[in-house]
This record gives C-alpha cells, sequence and structure tokens, in this order.
C-alpha cells in the first residue's frame, strides 16, 4: 500500500508542476492497473495518489471517521448502500456521465443505487474458495468440502480473517437466507463454522497467493479473478469451486465520498476507466468481470480460458444487513475465534 | 521571577503536546466508550455503560441476558501471553545484555548497534519473514530434514508457539537495552567481591548480578508486556487468526462488527489493565528503593 503510492508519487514528481490538481483513490489493493494511473496522470495532468485497504470494514470505518480526503473509494455493493443511506457519498449524478453508457444494463438500478445517483460499477465476481490440485484430489461441487472436510483437507483449510463472505456461504450452504435476524438459524450458521475450526489452519487475509498456490495449505476461501490469475499467468495447480449451492457475489463500484475536495477530476477519472480502451486493459490488468462494455478482441480472459469468471452455479450477492442481523453476524464470528 | 515565569510557558509546548497527543485522545475513546452506537458503525454521543456491562453479559442464542465469558477469555489469554512473552524476553535478555556489557569496548557499539537493527526494517517484514522460517517447507524444515533429523514435523506455522515466538522476537530490544543500561553501570568490583567470598559463579550470577540489573529488567518488562497487549499482526499472521487477542477483539468490534462504543469499552479496559500494571512497578519500584 505505501509502496504502491510512494512508486504513484514518484512517477508523479516530473509532472508535478504542470499537474492542474490532485486526485486521491483509496481502492482495494493493487486493484487499478498502474499502466492506467500514468495514462490518466499524463492525459488530464493530474496528480493521483493511490491508496490501498483489503476489507469494506476499512473503508467504511475511514469515511465514518469523516475528512479521509479522498475522491474516489470502491466499496462491494452492500457497504455502498450502507454508506449512500449514512449520507457519506456525495450525489455525482452519476447517470449523466458518459461512464454510465458504457455501463452494462444489468447494473444499472440495481437496489444498492435505484437512481444511479452515486456510482459506476468497476468489477464484479464472487466469493468461493480454491483447491490445489497437488494436494487434493476429490470433488469440488459442494461447500460441503470446505465446511465439512474430509480427512484429507483436514487442517490444510484456510478462511479469510474476516466474516463478511465466510458466513454468507456458509449460510448458502445451510439455506439460511443472507442478513437472517433469527438466532436459531444463526446458532447453526454457528455450528457449522465451529465444528469446522478444528480443521482450519488459518483464519487470514494476507499473502493467500503463496499459501494455495505454495501447498502450505490445500484449500482456501478466495475470490474467483484472484484464483484465476496465478492458474492463468503462473499455472498454479489450483481448481476454483463451483459449489451447486452457490456462490457469493459482490460488485464493486466508484463513487465519491462526501466532501471529497477534487470531484471534477474523481468524474473526469471514473469516464476515463468506463472508456472502453481502458475498461479491457483495467479487465485484463485485475481479473475479474468488467460491469462495462470491453472489447471482445483484446479481452484476455474468455469463457474458455477463463471460466472462473463465468459461473455455472447461482451467484447471490451479499446485502446489506440490519444492526439486528450484523449483530448475529458478528456474535458468529467472536464465539468462533474467542 | 522572570526565570520561574520562563518555566512555565517554557513548557507550554510539551504541555500542549501532550494535552492533544495524549489526553486528548484517551478522553475521546473514553467518550465513544460512554456512547451509543450507530446503527451502521459511527455512534451517537451519549452516556450509557451498556458497552461495559457488555463485557460481562450477553444475549445468549436463545435471547437471554446471561453471564458470556468469551471476552474475559479473550482479556485473560492477552494477559497470560504477554506475561509469557516478558519472562522469555527477559530470560534471554539477561545472558545476552551480560556479554554485552562484558565485551571489549570497540566491540559494545556494534552489538548494541545489532541489537537495534530489525528496528530498521518494517514490523510487517519481520513478521512475514518468521512466515518463511516457519512454514511448510521452510528454512526449519529444509535444515532438519537436510541434517537427516525428521521427516515430516507437521505445521509449524499458525500455532501458539509461533505467534509467541514472533511476539519474542518484535520486542526482546525492548528488553536488552535498559538490562544493558544497568549492567553496564555494575561496580566490577562486585563480582570481584564476590569470588573473594567463595562465591560461585551461579551464586554470583544468582546474588549479586540479577539483583543489580533488576531495575533494567523492570523498565524492558513495562517496554514489553504493555505493547504486547496490544499485539495486532502475530495472531494473524503466525497464529492463523484462530484465537482472538484483545488488539484483533478491538479491530473486530471497531470494523465489522460496527460497534464502536463496545470496541472503545474494551480499548478502555485494556488501558486501566497497563496501568494497574504500572502503578504495581512503580510501587514495587519505590518499596526497593525505601528497603535497598
Amino acid at each position: 500500500m505505501k509502496r504502491a503510492l510512494l512508486a504513484t508519487t514518484l512517477c508523479a514528481l516530473p509532472m508535478a508542476a504542470a499537474a492542474e490538481g490532485e486526485l486521491n483513490l483509496y481502492v482495494w489493493s493493487d486493484s487499478i492497473d498502474p499502466a492506467l494511473i500514468a495514462k490518466f496522470e499524463a492525459e488530464a495532468g493530474v496528480k493521483v495518489n493511490v491508496d490501498g485497504y483489503n476489507s469494506n470494514e476499512d473503508l467504511l470505518t475511514k469515511l465514518q471517521a469523516g475528512a479521509s480526503g479522498y475522491d474516489i473509494v470502491t466499496p462491494s455493493q452492500h457497504f455502498l448502500k450502507i454508506m449512500a443511506d449514512q449520507g457519506l457519498l456525495e450525489d455525482i449524478d452519476a447517470h449523466a456521465l458518459a461512464a454510465f453508457q458504457q455501463v452494462d444494463p444489468k447494473w444499472r438500478g440495481q437496489w444498492w443505487d435505484e437512481a444511479n445517483d452515486y456510482s459506476i460499477p468497476l468489477a464484479y465476481g464472487t466469493a468461493g474458495f480454491t483447491v490445489n490440485r497437488n494436494h487434493y484430489k476429490g470433488p469440488v461441487d459442494s461447500w460441503k468440502v470446505l465446511f465439512e472436510p474430509e480427512a484429507d483437507l483436514q487442517g490444510k483449510i484456510a478462511m479469510l480473517s474476516y466474516p463478511d463472505e465466510i458466513i454468507g456461504a456458509a449460510q448458502l450452504y445451510l439455506g439460511v437466507p443472507f442478513c437472517s435476524e433469527d438466532p436459531a438459524e444463526m446458532k447453526r450458521v454457528y455450528d457449522l463454522l465451529a465444528a469446522q475450526k478444528p480443521f482450519v489452519a488459518a483464519y487470514t487475509s494476507d499473502n493467500i497467493e503463496n499459501r494455495i498456490a505454495g501447498g502450505e495449505v490445500a484449500a482456501h476461501f478466495w475470490w474467483d479473478g484472484n484464483s484465476m490469475k496465478i492458474r492463468f499467468n503462473d499455472n498454479a495447480p489450483i481448481e476454483y469451486a463451483m459449489p451447486k449451492e452457490g456462490l457469493v457475489g459482490w460488485l464493486d463500484s466508484m463513487v465519491v465520498p462526501k466532501g471529497a475536495p477534487n470531484v471534477e477530476n474523481a468524474k473526469k477519472f471514473i469516464d476515463f476507466m468506463s472508456r472502453i480502451e481502458n475498461a479491457t486493459a483495467q479487465y485484463n490488468f485485475y481479473g475479474h468481470s468488467a460491469p462495462v462494455a470491453i472489447d471482445t478482441a483484446t479481452a484476455k480472459y474468455t469463457a474458455e480460458n477463463a471460466p472462473e469468471l463465468f459461473p455455472t452455479v447461482k451467484v447471490e450477492f451479499s446485502r446489506s444487513c440490519s444492526p439486528a442481523a450484523q449483530d448475529l453476524v458478528t456474535k458468529v464470528w467472536t464465539q468462533l475465534l474467542q | 521571577m522572570r526565570l520561574r515565569d520562563f518555566r512555565l510557558w517554557g513548557l507550554a509546548p510539551a504541555w500542549a503536546i501532550m494535552a492533544l497527543t495524549l489526553i486528548l485522545p484517551i478522553g475521546i475513546v473514553l467518550l465513544v466508550s460512554l456512547a451509543t452506537r450507530g446503527a451502521y458503525g459511527g455512534f451517537d454521543w451519549g452516556l450509557s455503560f451498556d458497552s461495559y456491562a457488555k463485557i460481562l453479559f450477553e444475549e445468549d442464542w436463545d435471547g437471554n441476558l446471561a453471564f458470556t465469558p468469551q471476552y474475559l477469555l479473550i482479556i485473560g489469554r492477552t494477559l497470560w501471553l504477554a506475561t509469557l512473552t516478558t519472562l522469555i524476553c527477559a530470560a534471554l535478555a539477561l545472558p545476552a545484555a551480560y556479554t554485552i556489557a562484558q565485551a571489549p569496548g570497540r566491540w559494545k557499539p556494534v552489538l548494541i548497534y545489532l541489537v537495534t537493527l530489525p528496528f530498521w526494517v518494517s514490523m510487517i517484514v519481520r513478521v512475514y519473514a518468521w512466515i518463511i522460517i516457519l512454514g511448510n517447507d521452510g528454512v526449519i524444515e529444509k535444515t532438519l530434514r537436510g541434517l537427516g533429523l525428521v521427516t515430516d514435523i507437521g505445521s509449524l506455522l499458525f500455532t501458539d508457539g509461533a505467534m509467541l515466538v514472533g511476539l519474542v522476537y518484535s520486542y526482546i530490544p525492548l528488553m536488552i537495552l535498559p538490562v544493558f543500561a544497568s549492567i553496564e553501570k555494575l561496580d566490577g568490583s562486585l563480582i570481584e567481591a564476590s569470588h573473594d567470598l567463595y562465591g560461585s559463579r551461579w551464586v554470583t550470577a544468582r546474588r549479586v548480578i540479577l539483583p543489580l540489573s533488576l531495575p533494567g529488567v523492570m523498565a524492558g518488562a513495562v517496554l514489553v508486556f504493555v505493547p504486547c497487549l496490544g499485539a495486532v499482526l502475530e495472531p494473524i499472521l503466525l497464529g492463523g487468526g484462530k484465537t482472538m487477542l484483545m488488539g484483533n477483539l478491538i479491530q473486530t468490534q471497531f470494523g465489522g462488527g460496527r460497534n464502536w462504543p463496545f470496541g472503545a469499552a474494551i480499548a478502555v479496559t485494556l488501558m486501566v489493565l497497563v496501568m494497574i500494571f504500572l502503578m504495581l512497578n512503580a510501587l514495587r519500584a519505590r518499596k526497593g528503593a525505601a528497603h535497598g
């Protein structure tokens, strides 16, 4: 994160004199193509600072603390909804931006931004699990493989270090609705995770690539595009599961925090990122599905060579939970790790 | 008169810094811990002790308010781990500091420099180094297998032992330096006297060197114990995040839990524990001085 910031700053130094302003991005770590940042800086004469985060919770906490100084952040749908409801976002009339014309119609007017006031989507995908085929040969057609592991996976499983998507996955497996406010249902989720815990090597969200590709663990809770990229680029012997109970869906959008210092530059950047050639470059860099139009002729990943991005099972998007439901989620998690 | 005035306003910058960076933030944390939680994180000003009650009593799965030991368990585990780390650090630091103190004059600065060297590297990088050392097929496993000692030692990483190694490694320089300072001041003739009186090496170490280096050990204990209570990195990266410590618990409450007042209440509890520890320590030191 700091390194990215430093690199960007160093790149930007020679042209700082010509800069017409600044743009401060706070985005998922390593999510934006650095070549596109450089291109935007040259084109718009704007100095771009990039900072990274690793969880929606970090982002929400930072925005709630106020005066973050960021111009663009990229929350997932369920957090975007909370931010909009809490008045943490700038109404940028997203539907009037050129970028909006590039958005795939199926992602317009969704529940997290019904009037398309705040957001232009950047990427979408799923959360599921990946197995290392050198260490695990069995089937990957159900969450049962991960949550109720057989002997060959016991002690060789890693989960993420925050509850958000893990509890969603457990709910899919048990048939419990997302954001359930029923303690009895959530107790079942807890029981499932507590029974799984002795077989979990670690709950961690850092350094996942090395852990699963290197075989430190044989199964890892993970995201579609990340899993695809190390298989595609580094030939890692891994497979992203398609559990029949479904995958947890997410969609990250570019939004402008309330009181952002450089709103106009932010809009420029959103339009820039959504231009077809740039959206394609971003897709090729990030490896997660693009919710805006891309040039299929130059797109690196297709249904044939990147099946991870084209799920064959149902995808259920995380929702914004009520405080009561969120308390149950926290309760499950705290009791699990007490 | 003028000089006295200067003494007053001359210290003003120091007081201002203390007030702005120490007292104000602590005051804010205290106020937040008494506030009521916002529905989606954040908080509303107020005066409520619910967050403190929640540390002991919480609704169970059936919705009844019941005594919950889970937070006490996390607090207890944190205290235990911090104590253990401090003891191990002290045990390792004493001989290390003694060796440095006995080294020839021109070597001393070099050795001290080596002790402080890890601080030049980011904490995260140092903890990651241990992942490489302890991990599957890591440095330790490869070495042991190369020597033909073991075939499969299982995972060293993601255990409480790994977490402890990480904590001791991270904080031991903070123990060595004060212990070194007090051993270096130690009067060599006392050791000679002990030998003259037929004190063996062991007796000399136990009855002369150890008591005289105790002030350094106590200072080091504060420097190691206190940051250990708030450790967040080692439990996640080396311990595997399977059990929470107070630092992780606070982080969870501010992040995913969206319950800032409760997070603040745990932070205040942690702070009070630290203060009790420091006060006991000061009391001991004063008693020691009185007896000495």
